[in-house]
């Protein structure tokens, strides 16, 4: 036995009520979802691809291909530093071709300390969520550490670039799931996005999802909790889906095994 | 540890509480509390300890709960100096796996190598008192889920998608 304790009165059996048409309910079947592709999440391969797994496929189009709609921090009116984007001149010695100046410019506006490297505090501090406030530790610990190649636990000119996008995808994707545009998304727009992003979960489950994000009222999920709740199923899910060979939405998993992708695939 | 005197906590609750508002923010508690580097106490763990012993779910500690938030601390700290062998006010991979096996898990090289990973917030492949606390309270939660489903207590489990997520996301406390 490799936990501690012994067998106690447990609950333990089904939780029961899970909706079964679907094997599961995570996408990837037969029906081509958007970012059901092996390995296309996010996270797996950042920058070599557009975000894969992101939620792409919703009413609006492609985002990404258009101009940044939203500019990181700019959802709900925040600007990342006093500096307006674009126009830096005399920016980094040599500039970096291949980046936009807009992009130049977001970066040396959020780098506040200079060092020629973005760290997470350096990004909380610039991105703001439509609550006014900024985004959550968890938040930026995860989105560095998606594109921080070299785990140095900060991201240069070129990561940046990649992030930005990222972000960006990510904010226009929840602007057209916050229907009312209030700046957040309800139990019921969380639902309605996890439709479009090929997901069938139990109301159960997103009152659950709901609910760990926001303790206080229970109610809404901000821009930067929304990011890290779908980085998060995608990973657990693409987890669960190596070792559900048979498609059926069990699975056998050993303790070891359960508490390496829990550790792993968490933030 | 047994509770110390009204008095003695009196005293701490006043220095912890800065503001004089008569509870204690998570940011108060943050400050208060040292992990023996000088970076900030982990803020995650702050707000397990404060979930734990807000018993009127206002979000911080009031005078009749600090005494147990108190005790908890000072169990920790116990705790965890025994564990930090070479008194070097943190601990290892041996130290930590020595520890875990004193409370009983049987875990991996592989397993213990990736908690030190997680938890080690200065990147020195050492952990901090408060990162200590974070590691043995999300390893115990999950582990907790897992055994909750593992009613032949084999170390297998057969478990539906949704519940496997609501397992992994529960390990956020």
């Amino acid at each position: 036995m490799a936990y501690p304790g012994a067998p106690g009165g447990y609950p333990g059996g089904q939780g029961g009520g899970y909706p079964g048409q679907q094997p599961g309910g995570y996408p990837g079947g037969a029906g081509g979802y958007p970012g059901a592709a092996p390995g296309g999440y996010p996270g797996g391969h950042p920058g070599s691809a557009p975000p894969g797994g992101h939620p792409g496929g919703y009413a609006g189009g492609h985002p990404g291909s258009a101009p940044p709609g939203g500019h990181p921090g700019g959802y709900a009116g925040g600007h990342p530093g006093a500096a307006p984007p674009g126009g830096h001149p005399g920016g980094y010695p040599g500039g970096y071709p291949g980046v936009s100046p807009e992009i130049q410019g977001w970066f040396q506006a959020v780098d506040s300390d200079r060092s020629g490297k973005i760290s997470a505090m350096e990004l909380q501090a610039a991105l703001v969520n439509g609550q006014g406030r900024t985004f959550s530790d968890t938040a930026c610990a995860l989105m560095i550490g998606m594109f921080d190649r070299d785990r140095s636990g900060t991201i240069d000119m070129m990561e940046f670039q990649q992030l930005f996008g990222y972000i960006n995808q990510w904010l226009s994707a929840f602007k057209g799931f916050d229907r009312d545009n209030s700046g957040f998304i309800d139990e019921s727009e969380l639902t309605q996005a996890f439709m479009q992003m090929g997901y069938r979960f139990s109301p159960d489950f997103v009152k659950f999802l709901v609910a760990k994000s926001d303790p206080a009222t229970k109610n809404k999920v901000s821009v930067d909790q929304f990011i890290v709740i779908c980085v998060q199923i995608q990973r657990f899910t693409e987890a669960f889906k190596t070792r559900d060979t048979e498609m059926r939405g069990v699975i056998n998993i050993g303790y070891e095994d359960f508490m390496t992708i829990a550790l792993s695939a968490s933030v | 540890m047994a509770m110390p005197s009204r008095e003695f906590l009196w005293d701490i609750f006043r220095r912890f509480d800065r503001d004089g508002s008569g509870t204690i923010t998570a940011n108060e508690l943050q400050q208060a509390l040292s992990n023996g580097s000088w970076t900030p106490f982990n803020p995650e763990t702050v707000r397990v300890m404060i979930g734990m012993f807000d018993r009127n779910n206002c979000g911080a500690i009031n005078f009749n709960d600090f005494g147990s938030l108190w005790k908890y601390v000072v169990d920790w700290q116990n705790c965890f100096r025994s564990f930090d062998r070479d008194n070097s006010g943190n601990i290892d991979k041996d130290e930590l796996k020595q520890a875990l096996i004193t409370f009983g898990y049987r875990l991996s090289d592989n397993l213990v190598s990736l908690l030190v990973r997680k938890f080690d917030r200065n990147g020195q492949g050492t952990i901090y008192f408060d990162d200590f606390i974070q590691c043995c309270v999300v390893l115990s939660t999950l582990t907790n889920s897992f055994r909750t489903y593992d009613t032949d207590m084999d170390g297998v489990i057969q478990i539906h998608y949704e519940q496997f997520l609501t397992m992994v996301f529960s390990a956020r406390v």
